[in-house]
Formats: C-alpha cells, structure tokens, sequence
C-alpha cells in the first residue's frame, strides 16, 4: 500500500532506445556485466508481438547500479542504449494537477 | 498546422540579395500585377506542377488552436458527470473539435514523415462517418488528402478514395459547394484522373453550385493535362464571356496542353503570348517548359531553358527540378537523370520533397531512379561521435515492403546502402518492416538472408508472426510459425512457449501434444510455470516442496501464482503446508515484485485472500483462518496497519467481527500508534483593536496583534491612527512594521516620511532589510522626485543586503524607467539603468531596456535611438523597440543609417529577424514592393508569432490595406498558416461590414487550395448573413455565431444529393462496382448494393427531404415523410434510416425512433443502429430511467465491437446509482465491460467507485461506500482522484447518516494516510453550496486542506470560468491568502470581471494593486483594456502591445519557472 512501498531503496535502472533485435536476454546479459541483475522488465506490445524500446533493470546492489551509470556509452550490436536511474514513481498531486490547472486560469 | 491548412507552395527564390533592396535595386514586378484588378495574377494553380511532390513539407511546430480545442475538450469531460443529456447538440458541438483533431492528426503526419498514410486517412474518414453529420471542411479536408500528399499511393487507388469520400460523406448529409468541386477536380490533376470537364460542369450546374474562376483553371489545366487545346479553348472563352481575368496560371497550362498534343513550336510560343498580356513567365511557367521537354528526353533544350531562367534573373528550386526528372524518369528517359540530380542544391526542405519524389518514383515503379535519388541524400552529420549510426533510406525500405517488391532486389538495395555507409543495418530494418506488416513469407525470406549474414535469429523476432494466429486461437497457424522456427534452428524459449504459443491451445495437454508432435523440444522452464498454479489449486504440500527448492527460478508471485493461490488457500484445509508456504513466501524474497519486499507481497496477499471470499466463506471458514492467523502470529509474521485496517473493512462489511481482533494480532504494535490523531487548531482573533486593548490592561505586550492591526489600518489608508500606533508601540516595530508604514508613505507619495521612516528603521537595527517590492517603492518614489543619487544609493542598499527581485518588482522597476523615458530623461534612466544592471540586480530585458530608446524617440533622436538599442545590444544582449527605430529609419530614408541597423541585427540576432524587421518596416510605411522582396528572399520562413503581431495591429487600427497586402506577400511563404493569415482579413472584413471582400476572400482560399477552419467559415457566413447575403457553402453547425437562428441554405442545396455518382458516366463500368463498395468493414450501417433498386430518383428526393428535416431539428415530420415512403413502396437508404433515427432520439422520441429502426430492419438487410445512435440509445434509456434496456444496449454495442461513448457510459453509470435499485453489482458489470475497451475509451477513473458508492448509499449501506472509497484512496498507486461529485449528492439529498461517515472517512485518510484529496473535496462541495461555517469548521478540524493549493487553484480556475463568481472567488481567497501568490490572485479576480464586464470593480482592484506598489501582470492589464474599451472609455494606460496568448503563454511560464 501506499503508505509502506514508497520508502525501501531499489536499485534499478531505466533503459531505453533498445533496437527491436534485442530481446530480455541480451539487455540481462548485458547489464549482468555490472551486477547482479535482479529482474529486467523488458514489456512486449500484446497488439504488435514487439517490445516496446524500454524495459527496467533492477539490482540488488547499489554498487552494480553505479557501475552501470558510470559506463557511457552503453553500446549494444551497434545501437546507443540511453540509460538512466530509474526516477522512482513518486506520487505528488501537485506537480501533475498544478500544471493543467495553471494552464487554465490563464 | 501549416502543412495542411496552407496549399502546398513553394519556397520561392528571389534572386537578388535583400540588403540591396532597400537602396534602389528593385526589379520586381509592377504593383498592379501584386494588387491590382486580376485577383490572383500572380498566384499561380499550380496543377500541372503537382502531380509528384506538391507536398508542404514540415510546417512550424505549432497547432494554432490546440488550447481552443483541448480547452472544449476538457468541457467535453466534465459534461460527462454533470449535464443533462443535450445528446443531438453534444454531436453537433463535437464537430467542430472533430475537425480541429482530424487535422491535427494529419498535420503531425505531414510534420513526421511529408505525407498520410492510407491508414490514417481512412481511420479519421471512419470517425467522421461514425459521428454523423459531417461538416462542410471535413469533407475538404478528406477530398485535399487524396492528392498528391499520399505519395504512397497509386493514382487510381486515391482518385478512387476521393470518390468513395465523396459519396460517403453525400449520403451522410454533408453539403459540397464550389470549394469541395474545385478540391476534387485538384485531386483529379494530381492523379491523372480522366474524366470529362462538360460532365463535371453539368453536375455542378444540377447541384446548383457556381463555378469560378478557380473551377474554370483546373478544368483547363485537364484538358491541357491530356493535350486538348480545342477543350481548354472552350472554357478559355467561358471565362472570358464571363469577364474573368486569365492568369498566369492559365497560360502554364495552356503550354503544357501544347506540349502534350505534340506542338512544341506552340508551347514555346506561349512565353511571348504571355509577355504580350502583361504577364511575365514565372518559375511555374519554366517548369511547365522543362517539364514538357522531358517528356520529349530533350535534354538539350533543357540545358537551355535553365540557362534562360538564370539570365532572367530567376532560378529553380530543387522541387521544380525534382519535378522535370519525375517528367524523366516517367518517360523513360534515365540516361539524362543523374544530370539534373546534380543541379540540386539541396536546400531547406530538400529531404522531405525528395523522400516524397522516391516513394511516388516507387509507386510508379521507378526503383532505381528512387534509389539514385536517395544516394545522393545528405547524410546527417548529427551531433557528434555519440550520435546514433546512420540510417538512411529507411523509408524507402520500409516502401519497397509495403509493395511487396522481389526480396532478391531489396536486398541489393540493402547491401548498397550497407557498403555506402549510408545505413548501419539496412537488413535488419527491412525485416522490421516485413513483421510489422505480418508478412510471413516475405519475413522468412528475409531471415534467411538475416541468418546467411551471420546475424543472430532471435525467438522474439517470430513473436509478431505468432500474435494473429495466438489471438485467433488457432493452434494450426502457430504451429506453422513454430516450425519454421525449427527450420531456422531458433529454439523457443520460456518467454515465446508461455506468452506467444500456449495461450493458442485449449489446454496445457493439447500444447504439450502437439508441439511434440511437430518435434519441438519442451523446454522445461515454460511448463514450470504452468505446473506451479497447478499444485496451488491442488497439492499445497508439493507446491511448498517444489518453491522450497533452492534451484527453483524466481519469479513474480504476485503476478504469476498469487490468484491461484489464493484459490488454493480457500479449498485447501491443509493448514500446515499453508502456514508453510506462507512463511516461505514471507521470507524469501526471490519471489515479490522489484520494490516491494516479500513481507509486502504477503500481507497483501492475505488482504486479497479474505477479499476474495464471500460472507458464506467467511464464516464457514472462520476457525480455519483464525487458526491460520495464530500460527502465522508464532512464525512472526507481520503486516501493516493499512492491510489490516483492509481486511478489518471487509470482515466487519461483512459482519465477521470477531475474527477481526486475530487479524489485528499480526500488526506491529509500534503501527498502532499511528491511530492518535493529531489535533491543533488555533482560535483566530477578530476584533483586533478589543484584543490589543485586553492586552495591554494585562500589560502583554502587543505582539501578533498590534502587527495585524497596524497592517489592517495602513491598508484601511488610515494612516493617522497607524502612526499613532506606532508611536504607543515604538519598542515593539519591527522590520515588518516598518515595511508595511514605509510602503503606505511610499503609495502617498509622501517622500520625506517614507525616507524618515526608512532612516529610523535602520538606525535602529541596521540589520534588517526590507523586501525588494519596499525598496523599489523608495526608488520609485526617489526617482520621481529627482533625487536620483538617492535613489542610486537604494539600489546600492539592496545589492548589499542581497535582496532579490522578482518578476513583478522588475515589472516595478520597468515602470520607473518608463516614467522618465516619458518625459525625456535620457541621463536619469541612463543612469538608473546602469546602476542596476552593472550590480546585477536582475537580467537585462528588453523590456527594461527599451525606456531608454523611447526617450530618444520621444526628443525625435533616431540616431541616437538606434546608438542606444545597438549599446543595449552589445552590452546586455536587448536590442528594444527595433521595429519603431527601423520604420522610423525607413520614414526618414536614410539608407546609410538603415543598412547600419540591418547589418547590426543581422550579424546579433541572424538574418531571418532582420528580414522580418525590415518585412514589417516596409509594410507599416506601405512599401509594399520592398516588402515583398524581403519576403521572397530565399529560406525565409513563417514566424507565425511576429506575422499575427503585425494582423493584429492593422486588424486594431482597420487598415485593410496593409493587411492585404501582407497576405498576399505571404503566400509562398513556408510554413505559412494560410487559413490564420486569411482569418485575420476576414476578423477586419468582420470589423468594417466589408461582405464583398469576405467573399472574394472565399474564392482567393479556394485558388490556394486552403482548407478553412471552422471558425473561419463562421466568420465568413456571419459576415455575409449580416448584410444579407447568400451564404453560399454549408455553416458548421453546433457553434452557430449569435443572432443566427434561421440558417440560410442554398434554394435548391438538396437537389445535389441527387442520384448515382455522377462521374461514373466517363468511369468504366468495373470503377463503379469499386467505388460502391461498402467503404470499411466497420462500417455498422450497411450500404446499399450496387444495384439496389431503392435508390432511385423517389428514393433519393425523400431522401433528400429527410435529410434536410432532420438537419433543421424537425424529425417528426421526417418520420411522417418516411412512412408516408414506405407506404408508397419508395426506399431508403441505411444511412438515411441512421441519421433519422438518431435526430428522433434526440428530439427525445424513442418510440418513434425504434419504429424506424424496425422498418430499417425489415428493409435493409443487415441494418445496424451505428455508434453514435446507439449511444443515444443508451442515454434515452437512462433519461426515462430504462436501466436494463441500457445495459442491454451497451453489451449489444460492446458485441458489434462498437465504442460506447463516455457520455453515455457515465449516464448509464450514474442512472444505476440513481435509480431505485440503486444497482452497485450493475455498475460493477459496467465497469469491467468497459475495462476491455482500454485506452479506446477513457472514463473519470471515479465513474465507477463514486457511483459504486452512491447506490450503496441510496440502499441505506454506507458502510460499504466507505468501503469502495477507501479502497480507492489507499490504493498503492492511487492517483487521489476527486470524490466531489459523491459529496455533492450526498449534501444535496441532506442524507447526514452518509455525510457523517463519509467526512469521518475523509479525516482518517487524512489522519493516517496523509491523503487530503476527500476533506478537500468535501471542503469544496460545502463552500460551493455556501455553508461556508461548515466549511470552516473542516478547515478547523483539518488544517491540512488549506495547503491543497493545486487542487484550491483548480477550483478557482473553475469559478473564474463562469460569470457572476467574483464573490465565491473573493471570499475562498480570503480564507486561504497563501493559496497562490497575491500577483495571481488579482489575475484570478481580473479574470472574474473581465468576465462580468465589470468594469468599475476591476478599475478599483487595478487602482488598489498600484496604490500598494505592486504591479497588474500584462495579461491582466489587457483584460483590463479590453473593459475600457467595451465601454467605451479611453485606457488611461499603454495597453501591452502583444497579443493575449503571448501574455498567457509568459504568465504559464513564469509559474512553471517559479514551480520549480
């Protein structure tokens, strides 16, 4: 719930621009090189039968997870991998409210 | 926008460099020709030049009306919740928001790729058929498309979606007028299509639709197109009887007509012909020269041709060229190709024109030239080494697939773009494309190369191939797909076995058998999975055995076993292996999704565990789980305050109390002490002057009290007992004390005392520092009096005391300098200016910079205006009121000074601002020749902020003239928004009663092939129907102009849906069998056959008739009209059947309606009510409260594969709540009926819970709406969305049972949880019913809501939008002052009045904002402005010169910027 997920530290990453070619196992593999790789959600469009160019790799050290931010580029079969710390979902009302309200009262 | 409101034109070059211009080079043509009697002289129809690449190619990144659109859109929204069921003018109003979307949905096609794919031209023709009645420009818009924007395209495929557009959108009632007949006979040049010009001419006349001039040209420029002079005469000598002017446009065809029929002699002769009429050859002309001489492979003449055209002082572009090597290729004449390719000079815009050029070269069939083409595209150099690989060519890969082009060629393509370097993975993308597409064999062939290349074969890339055969269940085509997969020795793994192969089987056994069948090796894992959910619903003890085993792979528990698990947990008496697994599962966390720990999982998997048993299982099984929790207890596990308030919900709803004390065993003890509430509410005092007094009888210093009164009286002006006050005080003013009487002095003008008190201020503590608004009330105020060494001396202060400026003390700051440039003091703001900007005080702006050059102005010193703008320049980056120093510079002559100015603009701020500078310079000053130079200058494009700049200035002061001319001049500008610049003619028409230059500017949109806006036509008709003219095409219904109730139609605008289609008479008989053809498959309403004997001339009139009832609201006596048919044994069609049946229910006549719909029934086969009607279906049932009927229509829809709209999903919703069955379990059906729709159809995600817990109200169990609501707000991932609309019933129906335990609620999410959004919400709905102490009390209990200011602002928004809020909004501000800024309350209350039209009041609130030194935002004072001038009264202030969106567009980004 709410109140309980939001505090515990996850290491994870958030990878996109992964070229078509490449599928769960070789992101795994690949970012294995830095750390044990925890979980890699790579989602697949269930309409199109491709993955959608971005997928999440979770860490279970903070180490591994530096290690993979300090590597750029990620170059992968010839394709820049764009990768970033994953931000995690922070709920705070304002920033998506606020931003359409604003809008309108002006 | 651009791209597809403007026609598609061309950059035009100029030859000669614009800075010469502005001495004494102009060259250009005679005005008269510009402006003069032959409307269009200049303006070319350039059909002939069109047919391969007349794109507009990447127009500006702006949608014009996005904030218009989505602004009713967000109406739209809420109207779902809260209207009544206005049901027909719902449609109506949706129309024009339609056209808005449809267009934006091209224009952002046209923006990516130059072009519009079929799909997306026949998705939005799909969603226009399905609203009903179609409107006048989104029939233009459909019939514009089919040219050549669909490069893709074959000829006769578009011309053939043109006519199906056509009919269609006849059938469904929309008008065409002499715009739709001129759009089409566009399409027909741009594809080549044949058809006979007298024909076409006659059924305009039957239609009753006027030709013009523009009509005339097309039809000429067909017969040209198929070389028959003698035809193109005919019409050249209707035009002339008819007094119209021949253009340049005539003539160009008029050569290419020549060259077609074989005489070339007099195709060249035309030149002189047109010379010899006042009419010099231009570009289009050339090309029609060149492109004629193509044809012939003369490549000689061309050579020439092209000479002649530089010696002329003109030139190509390299479209014009792409054009003559179309012309080439076409005819076969490659040899002379690469010739031409290397006259291009690859200039802005080269690459969408010459990507367009391939794709039709392919179309065509002309693959090499395409791919010669595309190997002398420029390869982008992106950023830098980082930069992604190269991948040229791309599209045209993606093309080849599309028309199924022989691999072995394809792949020679690929291996020349791979050894040119041009792209890194030509195969692999080739691939893509034939997946995407779901071309299986073609993919195989591809993958075979893939594999002969060396490169991996993955599972995943058969996944494509296996999602139709998966979705279908059809484990044959799987198989198929597996096999191949075997052939390719690509073995399936886990991921493609579990989601890609087995969901196609009935059954694990029926997989497992077959794939052994076809030989493939099982791999374990896949069925591991399987077998696991399998154990959890039937051997717990094997399960525990199986997960236990270190080896065992992770996974996600909650999604992959939980649910049987849970299954498992409820059948099973197990205990022990129960308990088991549930420690394992606790403990280990291989098993729980990435951020959340085991111990999470488990807790909610116990909440979901009771969820999901009923009362019955409750209590049959309560000893079973109260053992259950008890053992759980002694193997320590825990869970959170928050499940266990969950499953305490659900036991108690269900009236299973005790087991509710061993739940609460499992929570940490160290949670439960988050149940005390936190209370603390302070009293507020009121009567301050009694508190005071209390205070000082007791001898208590003054404190808060005597702050706020002094603040109160200074603000009250009642200076005098302020100082007295003071005085009494003395020991306990403090900074803000003084601040507030320092600033009152300041608004008094009172210099000495506002100084005294400064001095004494800081004599006394030289440590405080005032804030920088009371600090520029000094300067202000010193600056005024001349004292400026003092002032200087303040603004030393504030450096030193680090005090920061914010926006609207620079907007204080602006007004000091501005005062002095006034009157003149050059060295007073000179000085002030520097002092601030040298201390760095805040950024220079131009805006700050420009008092300075307005005293230059102001002593008639444009020299030294200039001097000072270029210092401002160099020294803060501003260059201020540029425009008035150049047309000032420009009055005057002075070239040298002129040149000066441009080259110092050109070399700060580039070419392109100059340009325009100099474009408005001569412009304003009517130099329009000179202007017109500038604006053809090469690469120019549309800076559509700087053209509306200068539209509304003449709009403002009513020059027509200027205004005209701008238009005009813009025409070839790129990305110029034609249909915007046209609008801004029509806005000063508007303004000036001036209905002849309405229309001509009517003709002059349809010459350009403009697409009007709605707003646009509405403009237009309202100008012509208030001076009483015909409006001679149909008015956008919906959102009628005022005053309009009586639409005027053309007499006879019925007799134009008439009979079969017309230009089948020059078809052949198998194009008409095409074009009959039922459009879409999803089409509901079916079309009538071929040979449908019900569309005769009866069919059609009664047709006609009913129609036109319909459309003027008077269904009834369609009906009658319709039985009177059916009686006679006349027929209609289905669509006729459709559209009345929709009109009787929106006239509220459900009977009637469904009598027609089973006389459509019995008529046409395979009659289906469409969306739209059977929404209106489904919001008929509701309004006579019919809930089963509208259920029973919502599934039927949801059956027929319809999309139920939101509208009728939300009444059907909130009739269930209502109604006297209060039907919770019925809402739920709704809401996992719609869940399958998905993102097709996004309902208030509250639809469902809020109305879920109305009908639990309503049936007397609150409890259970706590329940739903709660769930909601503690969800994990819960947005906090508005409960509002439950506590609106709830105090409209004074139900206080409800409203006590529903704010109960509210304080404990709020207490607990931190989630304000239902005391919110609730504090909201009270103060909008205006208990405003019931309010307050909330505000007491729950401090925290005062801190919503997001949701508060949103609210205010929402009353600001409405008239007659002021007060509401005035008194929610005084019970929340720091619920924004104080600035952007008064924009709030400016807002209120503006909208009131309360003039007094906002010259009070403007008056009082600038008595406290602050200052009014420029949007606001515009408001104010536009007040002033609706009564009539001169504004006392310099309006902002800038638009209103320009304004808001700064206020948005000051509050982003300020947000972050």
């Amino acid at each position: 719930m709410a109140a309980t997920s939001g505090f515990k530290k996850v290491f994870e990453l958030y990878v996109s621009k992964i070229p078509w070619t490449l599928a769960n196992k070789e992101m795994r593999e690949y970012f294995g090189q830095f750390g044990v790789v925890k979980r890699c959600l790579l989602p697949t469009d269930k309409e199109t039968g491709f993955h959608k160019g971005f997928c999440w790799i979770t860490y279970s050290a903070e180490e591994s997870l530096s290690n993979a931010l300090h590597t750029d580029p990620h170059v992968l079969e010839g394709a820049k991998l764009q990768v970033q710390r994953n931000r995690r979902h922070q709920f705070i009302p304002e920033s998506t409210q606020k931003n359409k309200d604003s809008d309108e009262a002006l | 926008m651009a791209a597809l409101l403007r026609s598609a034109r061309l950059l035009r070059f100029s030859p000669s460099g614009s800075l010469q211009i502005v001495g004494t080079k102009r060259n250009g043509p005679p005005l008269s020709r510009l402006y003069g009697g032959a409307v269009g002289g200049r303006t070319t129809g350039p059909c002939t030049r069109q047919v391969a690449c007349g794109v507009g190619t990447a127009p500006r990144h702006v949608w014009p009306s996005a904030s218009s659109s989505s602004g009713t859109m967000r109406c739209y929204a809420v109207s779902t919740e809260q209207r009544e069921a206005e049901s027909s003018l719902g449609v109506r109003s949706k129309q024009a928001q339609q056209f808005d979307w449809a267009l934006h949905k091209l224009d952002t096609s046209v923006k990516k790729t130059g072009r519009i794919t079929r799909t997306q031209l026949l998705r939005i023709f799909h969603d226009i058929c399905r609203t009903g009645y179609p409107s006048g420009n989104q029939a233009l818009l459909l019939l514009r498309s089919c040219g050549s924007l669909m490069p893709e395209m074959a000829y006769a495929e578009r011309t053939e979606l043109a006519h199906r557009i056509w009919d269609k959108l006849q059938e469904l009632g929309a008008l065409y007028d002499s715009s739709h007949y001129n759009a089409l006979l566009k399409v027909y040049l741009q594809n080549e299509f044949k058809f006979s010009p007298t024909t076409f001419l006659a059924k305009m006349e039957a239609a009753n639709v006027a030709p013009n001039r523009v009509t005339y040209q097309r039809l000429i420029a067909s017969y040209c197109q198929n070389g028959d002079i003698e035809g193109a005469s005919t019409i050249l000598g209707f035009m002339k009887s008819k007094d119209l002017p021949i253009t340049e446009a005539v003539f160009n065809s008029l050569l290419t007509g020549h060259a077609k029929a074989g005489d070339m002699e007099s195709a060249v002769n035309i030149l002189p012909v047109m010379r010899g009429a006042g009419i010099e050859p231009g570009p289009d002309t050339y090309v029609a020269l060149l492109t004629a001489y193509a044809d012939k492979g003369d490549m000689e003449n061309i050579k020439k041709t092209m000479e002649t055209v530089e010696a002329a002082d003109s030139s190509l572009m390299d479209r014009d060229l792409m054009q003559v090597i179309f012309s080439l290729a076409m005819a076969g004449h490659h040899q002379h190709i690469p010739e031409l390719v290397e006259c291009m000079r690859q200039e802005r815009g080269f690459v969408p024109d010459a990507m367009n050029m391939c794709l039709s070269l392919i179309t065509q069939g002309q693959d090499d030239t395409a791919f010669t083409i595309l190997k002398t595209f420029p390869t982008l150099q992106a950023d830098d080494v980082n930069s992604d690989s190269p991948n040229v060519g791309n599209f045209f890969l993606r093309h080849l697939v599309n028309m199924e082009k022989p691999v072995e060629k394809i792949l020679d393509y690929c291996k020349d773009l791979q050894d040119a370097n041009l792209h890194s993975s030509p195969l692999l993308f080739t691939l893509l494309c034939a997946l995407e597409d779901k071309k299986t064999g073609f993919s195989y062939e591809l993958m075979k190369a893939v594999k002969e290349q060396g490169l991996p074969l993955r599972p995943h890339f058969f996944w494509p191939l296996l999602v139709q055969p998966v979705k279908d269940r059809n484990p044959a085509g799987v198989l198929e797909v597996v096999k191949s997969m075997q052939e390719f020795g690509v073995a399936a793994d886990l991921e493609t076995v579990s989601r890609h192969i087995l969901p196609a089987f009935p059954n694990m056994e029926a997989a497992r058998q077959a794939l052994e069948e076809v030989g493939c090796s099982l791999e374990s894992e896949s069925f591991v999975s399987a077998e696991i959910r399998l154990l959890a619903t039937s051997d717990l003890a094997a399960l525990y055995t199986t997960l236990s085993d270190p080896s065992f792979p992770p996974f996600d528990f909650r999604g992959s076993l939980k649910g049987s698990l849970v299954a498992g947990f409820k059948k099973s008496d197990n205990l022990e292996d129960m308990v088991k697994i549930t420690e394992f599962l606790y403990n280990d966390p291989r098993f729980c999704r990435e951020n959340s720990t085991p111990a999470e999982a488990v807790s909610f998997f116990l909440y979901n565990l009771i969820n999901s048993m009923g009362e019955q299982d409750l209590r049959a099984q309560e000893e079973k789980l109260r053992k259950y929790f008890h053992k759980l207890k002694s193997q320590n596990i825990v869970i959170s305050f928050n499940i266990y308030r969950g499953i305490r919900n659900i036991l108690a709803s269900f009236n299973v109390k005790s087991l509710i004390k061993d739940v609460l065993l499992l929570v940490d003890p160290s949670d439960t002490a988050a149940l005390s509430l936190p209370r603390g509410v302070e009293s507020k005092l009121l009567n301050l002057e009694k508190d005071l007094f209390q205070l000082k009888e007791e001898g208590k210093p003054g404190g808060a009290v005597f702050k706020q009164l002094l603040m109160l009286l200074c603000s009250e002006d009642q200076l005098e007992r302020a100082m007295e006050l003071k005085q009494e005080y003395e020991d306990q003013l403090d900074a803000g004390a003084y601040a507030t009487l320092i600033n009152t002095y300041c608004r008094h003008d009172n210099v000495e005392e506002a100084i005294n008190l400064k001095t004494e201020m800081s004599r006394k503590d030289s440590s405080v520092v005032l804030d920088a608004s009371k600090y520029l009330a000094l300067v202000k105020i010193l600056a005024k009096h001349g004292r400026m060494d003092e002032a200087v001396d303040m603004l030393k202060e504030m450096k030193e005391n680090k005090v920061m400026l914010k926006e609207q003390n620079i907007n204080t700051l602006f007004h000091v300098f501005n005062t002095l440039g006034a009157k003149g003091d050059i060295e007073g703001i000179r000085r002030l200016q520097d002092t601030v900007f040298t201390l760095g005080l805040t950024k220079p702006t131009s805006n700050l910079c420009s008092p300075l050059v307005t005293a230059y102005l102001e002593n008639n010193d444009t020299p030294g205006a200039l001097e000072a703008a270029m210092d401002c320049q160099k020294r803060f980056k501003q260059m201020p009121r540029i425009h008035d120093i150049v047309v000032a510079l420009v009055e005057k002559g002075d070239t040298d000074l002129l040149q000066k100015a441009m080259d110092f603009v050109t070399q700060e701020r580039g070419e392109m601002t100059m340009l325009y500078d100099l474009f408005f310079a001569f412009m304003h000053t009517a130099r329009y020749r000179e202007a017109r130079k500038i604006i053809e200058t090469p690469g120019l494009r549309a800076r559509a902020g700087r053209l509306q700049w200068y539209a509304e200035k003449c709009i403002v002061n009513l020059q027509m003239e200027p205004l005209e001319n701008m238009v005009e001049l813009t025409a070839k500008l790129f990305e110029c928004d034609r249909d915007e610049m046209y609008s801004y003619i029509l806005r000063l028409c508007k303004e000036t009663n001036n209905f002849q230059k309405a229309e001509a500017t009517w003709t002059k949109m349809q010459e350009e092939n403009v697409i009007p806006r709605e707003r646009t036509l509405l403009l237009l008709a309202d100008i012509l129907k208030s001076n009483g003219q015909e409006v001679p095409f149909e008015v956008p219904e919906g959102i009628e102009p005022r005053g309009a109730s009586d639409v005027l139609r053309r007499p006879s605008a019925s007799s134009m849906i008439r009979g079969e289609t017309w230009y089948a008479d020059v078809s052949t008989k198998e194009e008409v069998q095409v074009l009959t053809e039922a459009p879409s498959s999803r089409m509901a309403v079916a079309d009538p056959a071929p040979a449908d004997p019900t569309r005769d001339r009866a069919g059609t009139n009664h047709t006609t008739r009913m129609l036109t009832l319909c459309k003027k609201k008077k269904a009834k006596e369609a009906y009658g009209l319709l039985k009177d048919a059916d009686q006679k044994g006349v027929a209609v069609n289905a669509a006729a059947y459709d559209i009345l049946i929709r009109s009787l229910m929106a006239a509220g006549s459900l009977e009637e309606a469904m009598q027609v719909k089973d006389m459509a029934v019995s008529r046409v086969s395979g009659f289906q009510l469409n969306d739209n009607a059977n929404n209106l279906l489904i919001l008929t049932h509701c309004k006579k409260g019919q809930t089963k009927e509208g259920m029973a229509t919502l599934k039927s829809m949801l059956q027929a594969d319809q999309v139920p709209s939101k509208l009728a999903i939300a009444r059907l919703v909130q009739t269930l709540a209502q109604g006297p069955e209060a039907d919770a379990a019925a809402i739920q059906e709704v809401a996992s009926l719609t869940k399958a729709l998905g993102s097709t159809l996004t309902v208030s995600s509250m639809l469902f819970p809020n109305n879920t817990a109305l009908a639990h109200i309503r049936r007397g169990d609150v409890d259970s709406a706590v329940e739903v609501l709660e769930a909601v707000y503690t969800a994990p991932e819960s947005l906090f969305p508005s409960m509002s609309y439950v506590f609106r019933k709830v105090l409209e129906e004074n139900h206080d049972q409800a409203l006590d335990k529903l704010s109960a609620m509210a304080e404990r999410l709020a207490n607990h949880f931190a989630c304000y959004r239902p005391n919110t919400d609730l504090f909201l709905e009270l103060f909008e019913m205006d208990k405003i102490e019931d309010a307050k009390f909330l505000l007491a209990r729950c401090n925290a809501v005062a801190e919503q200011k997001s949701w508060m602002l949103s609210y205010v928004t929402k009353l600001s939008k409405k008239p007659g809020q002021v007060d509401k909004v005035k008194s929610l501000f005084s019970l929340f002052p720091d619920c924004t800024e104080k600035d952007s309350q008064n924009t709030y209350m400016m807002k209120c009045y503006d909208l009131d039209n309360d003039l007094a009041s906002a010259k009070a609130l403007h008056e009082q904002i600038l008595k406290e030194g602050a200052d009014l935002d420029e949007l606001s004072l515009k408001r104010l402005a536009g007040l002033y001038r609706r009564a009539g009264v001169a504004i006392p202030y310099t309006e902002p010169p800038e638009s209103f969106k320009f304004y808001a567009e700064k206020l948005k980004e000051k509050a982003e910027t300020s947000r972050e």
